[in-house]
């Protein structure tokens, strides 16, 4: 990307171009991460039986897609050429997670790993992004946090039944698949990627330029595990045993 | 998992406390977490069970509840995060109601919620809500007795001043001090509250005398009790008689961890011992209890698991100002029934009941 002159980034919301950089690889993370989710809705539809979940999984695979389209356009809107990659390790990662959950038919696990973990996240770290981003670009973040807040409504009362059915297996499950995905988003917005670059920035890692636009990772990681043991908390799994599992997450 | 008689309802003194207890919950395979990355953690955690905790009476009965943090940070506890930790307590206390707690102690800063904020507790719930502040005063009462009977001094002839004399805890001891002492010195933040404490006590055949400058009495006092709901910097050591005995019973801590008069002594009030037995799982008892003896814990947390244990789920202390010296009483026999008693006199160093001795010989 070109610089670009002071007038250009005021009508952007910006005063500088590393603040302009650093919304790009935001929304990168973004895109990308609604791209995982709409795959991943395509694959829970294959697992449904009945033909109503089926067709809710599909919407929901085309709100994804939809998400990502917004979030380009207003990257568009900001003379920003958003990327994605579904191959960057973190996603890919927990694609594949979700993927071995449903090679295994597990369609409990899938739907945790998707509205409950992934869906947390986005929830909690597109509000804070809402709050700082300028103008449309903070709009539509608002947006999408509360389409994907209703999500992670919906999973709840199916796992609240399936929880009551078998305390034991069903609060296993939750830390078998939060172990996977949730030390992966954990790692995501860790101060340091020891594996290296994510394969999503443009340039260098974007985590230690958040405070240029007013976030932190420790904001985002703070802010997601919130909403994510929020969500627990209402399917009804104990906290002493959520806290446990948080504490044991990467820093 | 067997029900629960009780929620106890705390929040962490220190950041190295609350990276004590999260690092514990991360397991000795994974590093311990540092307090400075925790900050970034902790206020966003919301308030729920950390622990199940069973205690069991002297007598053999037990009764089983849980430990709810509200995590709030350490070090805002201050007045100008009072909406936001009052929100966290509030929380908790829901949680208390969620767990099925037949009733909850609010401990150390939550207790505010049951002092002037009762409107806010959850409405329409089967849990009683007790502060616990009659049995911390009943330890707190037990603990200058000792005191003073290993300094060898007389308790009708101290003049006492109580900081913090208008909060619940203050003018309990206040209540129950009255009548036993020389004189009364009487300090606070508020004056009409504090004028109110004054007035009622002005029946007592002792000497009260209150202000809202603690300099004017710092030097009249042979004893003290800090029980102020935050640090009390403007107390100095030089300011107070040498010889005075001092009892810290806030929490956080009133006085700095050093702080001692030069012939005196300071010790921690309101701290209880269970001698029957205490379990918490996962074990953080160690990290709770900081202090050298076994199963010592405040005194308002107890008194949610000593009614648990006597099956009388009411809100024995509620409101600001209604503890008698008759309730004291009543909460301390039902204490000594069930084998709670006063925990060895200690400071954030260990045992200083050696120390007071020491002042025997030398004022005399």
């Amino acid at each position: 990307m070109k610089n670009t002159n002071l007038r250009q980034l005021a009508a952007h919301g910006c005063s500088t171009n590393e603040q302009l950089h650093v919304w790009r690889d935001i929304l990168a993370q973004a895109v990308t991460g609604e791209l995982v989710g709409a795959l991943n809705y395509e694959t829970l539809a294959e697992l449904c039986d009945d033909a109503t979940e089926k067709a809710e999984a599909l919407d929901h695979a085309t709100s994804e897609r939809s998400h990502a389209a917004r979030f380009n356009t207003a990257g568009r809107e900001m003379g920003l050429n958003v990327g994605s990659n579904l191959d960057a390790s973190y996603w890919k990662r927990i694609r594949e997670a979700f993927l071995s959950r449903a090679r295994a038919n597990d369609f409990v696990g899938c739907v945790i790993a998707q509205e409950v973990m992934l869906e947390s996240f986005a929830v909690a770290s597109y509000q804070l992004v809402a709050a700082k981003a300028p103008g449309k670009l903070g709009s539509t973040f608002a947006e999408i946090a509360r389409e994907e807040g209703e999500h992670i409504g919906h999973a709840v009362e199916m796992l609240q039944a399936e929880r009551a059915g078998d305390l034991k297996s069903f609060d296993a499950k939750v830390l078998g698949v939060h172990e996977e995905v949730m030390t992966t988003l954990a790692e995501m917005v860790a101060r340091e990627d020891p594996a290296g670059h994510c394969g999503l920035c443009e340039g260098n890692c974007v985590k230690p330029s958040l405070p240029c636009v007013g976030l932190s990772t420790g904001e985002l990681r703070g802010a997601s595990l919130r909403r994510y043991l929020q969500t627990l908390d209402e399917i009804g799994l104990p906290g002493e045993s959520t806290l446990a599992w948080i504490a044991r997450l990467p820093i | 998992m067997p029900s629960v008689d009780f929620a106890l309802i705390g929040h962490l003194e220190s950041w190295s406390t609350a990276a004590a207890v999260i690092s514990a919950l991360r397991g000795a395979d994974r590093p311990a977490i540092r307090s400075e990355e925790l900050r970034e953690i902790l206020p966003w955690i919301p308030p729920r069970t950390v622990c199940r905790v069973t205690i069991t009476s002297s007598n053999g009965s037990e009764a089983h509840g849980v430990y709810i943090d509200s995590f709030i940070p350490p070090d805002r506890l201050a007045e100008r995060f009072l909406r936001e930790n009052l929100a966290r307590v509030r929380q908790a206390a829901e949680y208390a109601v969620r767990e099925g707690a037949k009733i909850a102690a609010l401990g150390g800063f939550s207790s505010i919620l049951l002092e002037g904020n009762i409107g806010a507790l959850p409405r329409n719930s089967r849990t009683a809500f007790t502060t616990g502040n009659t049995l911390t005063v009943a330890l707190i009462m037990r603990g200058l007795e000792c005191a003073l009977e290993f300094a060898g001094r007389d308790l009708g002839r101290a003049n006492v001043l109580i900081i913090g004399a208008s909060g619940d805890v203050g003018s309990g001891c206040a209540r129950c001090l009255a009548p036993r002492v020389s004189q009364l010195l009487l300090c606070a933040r508020n004056p009409n509250r504090l004028q109110a404490l004054a007035t009622e006590l002005s029946e007592s055949r002792t000497p009260v005398h209150s202000g809202t400058d603690l300099a004017q009495f710092s030097s009249q006092a042979d004893l003290v009790i800090c029980a102020a709901s935050m640090p009390a910097p403007a107390l100095s050591p030089e300011a107070l008689s040498p010889e005075a005995i001092i009892c810290d019973v806030g929490y956080p801590k009133n006085l700095l961890p050093g702080f001692a008069p030069a012939e005196g002594a300071v010790f921690f009030g309101g701290l209880g011992q269970v001698r029957g037995r205490l379990r918490l799982h996962p074990d953080l008892l160690g990290i709770l209890n900081p202090q050298p003896f076994p199963d010592i814990v405040h005194g308002c947390l107890l008194e949610g698991m000593l009614l648990a244990l006597d099956r009388r789920f009411e809100p024995f202390s509620q409101g600001r100002g209604r503890i008698t010296p008759q309730r004291v009483q009543e909460i301390w026999d039902l204490a000594q029934k069930h084998g709670i008693t006063l925990g060895p006199l200690c400071d954030a160093d260990g045992p200083v009941e050696a120390r007071i001795s020491d002042l025997a010989g030398e004022v005399r």
